[in-house]
């Protein structure tokens, strides 16, 4: 076990250098001089010539690498935003946790109705919930997440009025920012009324967010139980005369289970790819709407670390994903 | 009618049918893929035909002085839009833009994709190890964020994005025909093959590749639906077109947001476009991967 972890870990190594690298060919990939690309167009020329000098602009490309590295890596300085003239490490933080709490109140959504969805459509194999939670969830799939997300502002905010359309808290409610998690802020500050109007402005995200997760847990899910309930030892536990729902919970959801979290893994992926255009439509101030702006703006420091570090984050989920699911599936924990 | 000539009919009927044959036959019986057949067909009539169909330009306002939103009515289906266009022409011309962005993106991630997939599955060793580790660190950014990073990088515009969607598609491709590559290269008819001295390329060109290829076509298809989202994320994000005229439906989304209030369907037909001919491929590459899945060969 630990040597697949440490294994995990060292191919760990690759992945990011190669990251580091994509993203320091990209800055050199745009056009104009990357002094200029990272200053933007307003540079004082003794800006530029302190940023050339920073970055080490007038070396060999391999040192012109090494001391990116040295910058962004050991001292953890993403530069500063053309627009905003703040660090990028301080919006970063703000940022963020935004996202985060989106997507994991969109894994929550999926995981929490998929898996039950996916379960009893499988119990009554050929049925009329079998039947539609196939075609829900084919549809699922077919639609964009910002489509999605903007029927549902149209009818539960714009027509129903029982959502907020826009942003993470009201303008009037004054939440002092700790973590940036707002539903954690809001719940340190015992701030009941905030809370409230913070899970108010997560709900329709969060159900855009989680549609199509959903979809792929509820069909993964189904086919997972279909197949555990033909094993042996489903039938030994029922001939045995355990009851059904002890079969259920213990023998075959238990099993089933397992391709199921990897699926919510490969989910993370796509959660942050649609977070950038859930946060849009609802204009939410968190890593999407900040790098779509950075685009506009051409503030390339904000879209080579948004890039790169939602990249990581990416990467550590999926390797999460990978030693949780070794220590759950008993057979690849004593294969290694 | 000779002896030979009766033979031959004999033998023409024992003949084995191919795969393809076999694969369209449960194909034709699956109501999934028919109904996403009709899908695509659709879509693809009405980008062929737009100007036959559309009973306006995709620029053109459909009713001189009005320069406002216009619910659906008889005259027109599906109302005007902000600039008094008629909705319904703007999106058959649409159907335009999905698909060139559609089929040129996936074809570029494919033809790059296959290319290095199967020179890393065939050649194997260093070459191998190298091309898949750039595939690796390709896939851990995650798809729309490598795309806009791309077209950060070339500028927006319709061209970028396809660049940018087929560039997203490429380690997919490459992963999936190196793995079949590899599967296959071990199978008994190759080594067959190898035995009585079938040249390497031979091997490759006529006895791995044909059967390594109905995976790919099956992601394939279901590349297509998922590039024809993403163009339309990308787009709605605003970095398609650069003319915001450009009737491409996500660049249409992103106009409606501002008139949700009093226009809705400005929004909501465009999108329901998108499904439509995104469930379409959906449709046709479950179908085909059902069909074409070889342990369910015999059966139908």
């Amino acid at each position: 076990m630990l040597r697949f972890i440490v294994r995990r870990l060292l191919l760990l190594v690759p992945i990011l250098l190669g990251l580091s690298i994509l993203v320091f060919v990209f800055i050199r990939a745009l056009p104009g001089s990357p002094a200029e690309s990272l200053l933007g167009e307003r540079a004082t020329p003794e800006a530029i010539a302190q940023v050339r000098e920073q970055y080490g602009l007038d070396d060999p490309i391999y040192i012109q690498y090494a001391k990116y590295l040295e910058t962004t890596v050991a001292e953890f300085d993403l530069g500063v935003s053309i627009v905003s003239r703040r660090d990028v490490t301080a919006e970063l933080k703000e940022r963020f946790p935004a996202t985060v709490e989106l997507a994991l109140a969109a894994m929550l959504f999926s995981v929490g109705l998929g898996i039950p969805l996916g379960f009893f459509a499988a119990k009554r194999y050929g049925g009329i919930v079998d039947h539609t939670s196939l075609v829900a969830s084919l549809i699922g799939i077919s639609i964009p997440i910002f489509f999605l997300a903007l029927v549902l502002k149209y009818v539960f905010a714009v027509r129903l009025g029982w959502f907020p359309s826009v942003g993470r808290i009201d303008v009037l409610i004054d939440l002092e920012p700790r973590t940036n998690f707002y539903v954690i802020d809001a719940i340190i500050a015992r701030d009941w009324t905030a809370l409230r109007d913070v899970l108010e402005h997560l709900v329709l995200p969060a159900v855009a967010l989680g549609s199509i997760p959903l979809a792929i847990v509820a069909r993964i899910t189904r086919a997972a139980v279909l197949d555990v309930q033909n094993e042996d030892y489903v039938r030994t536990a029922r001939a045995k005369g355990l009851s059904p729902r002890i079969v259920d919970s213990r023998h075959v959801l238990r099993n089933a289970l397992l391709p199921v979290s990897t699926i919510i893994g490969l989910q993370t992926g796509l959660l942050l790819s649609g977070a950038v255009l859930t946060e849009t439509v609802f204009a939410r101030p968190g890593m999407g709407t900040w790098l779509t702006d950075a685009i506009f703006n051409r503030d390339y420091p904000v879209l080579q670390a948004g890039i790169l570090f939602l990249s990581i984050v990416f990467v550590l989920v999926n390797l999460v994903v990978d030693i949780s699911y070794a220590i759950i599936n008993p057979r690849i924990r004593y294969s290694s | 009618m000779s002896v030979a000539e009766l033979e031959s009919r004999e033998i023409q009927l024992e003949a084995p049918s191919g795969l393809g044959s076999e694969a369209w036959r449960r194909l034709r019986r699956n109501p999934g893929a028919i109904i996403g057949f009709i899908f695509v067909l659709a879509f693809v009539f009405a980008a062929v035909f737009a100007p036959l169909i559309a009973p306006y330009g995709p620029l053109d306002q459909a009713k001189a002085g009005i320069l406002d939103t216009q619910s659906p009515s008889a005259d027109y289906w599906f109302g005007l839009d902000e600039l008094g266009r008629d909705e319904f022409s703007r999106v058959i011309y649409g159907a335009r833009y999905s698909l060139l962005i559609g089929v040129v993106s996936v074809a570029v991630g494919l033809s790059i994709g296959l290319l290095l997939g199967a020179i890393a599955g065939y050649v194997g060793g260093f070459i191998d190890s190298l091309i898949m580790r750039v595939m690796d660190i390709m896939l851990s950014v995650p798809g729309l964020l490598l795309a806009i990073g791309i077209v950060a990088a070339l500028g927006q515009g319709l061209w970028q994005i396809m660049v940018a969607v087929g560039v997203t598609n490429i380690p997919i491709f490459a992963r999936l025909l190196r793995g079949s590559v590899l599967a296959q290269r071990e199978s008994d008819f190759v080594l067959a093959a190898r035995a009585v001295g079938v040249r390497r390329r031979v091997i490759l060109a006529s006895h791995i590749l044909p059967n390594a290829i109905s995976p790919v076509i099956v992601q394939g298809t279901l590349a297509l639906a998922t590039a024809i989202i993403d163009v339309a994320g990308l787009g709605f994000l605003g970095l398609g077109p650069q003319d915001p005229a450009t009737p491409e439906w996500g660049t249409m989304l992103a106009g409606s947001d501002r008139y949700l209030q009093s226009a809705p369907y400005l929004a909501i037909i465009p999108g329901l476009a998108i499904v439509v001919s995104v469930l379409g491929f959906n449709l046709i590459g479950d179908g085909l991967r059902e069909a074409l899945d070889p342990k369910l060969r015999g059966r139908s």
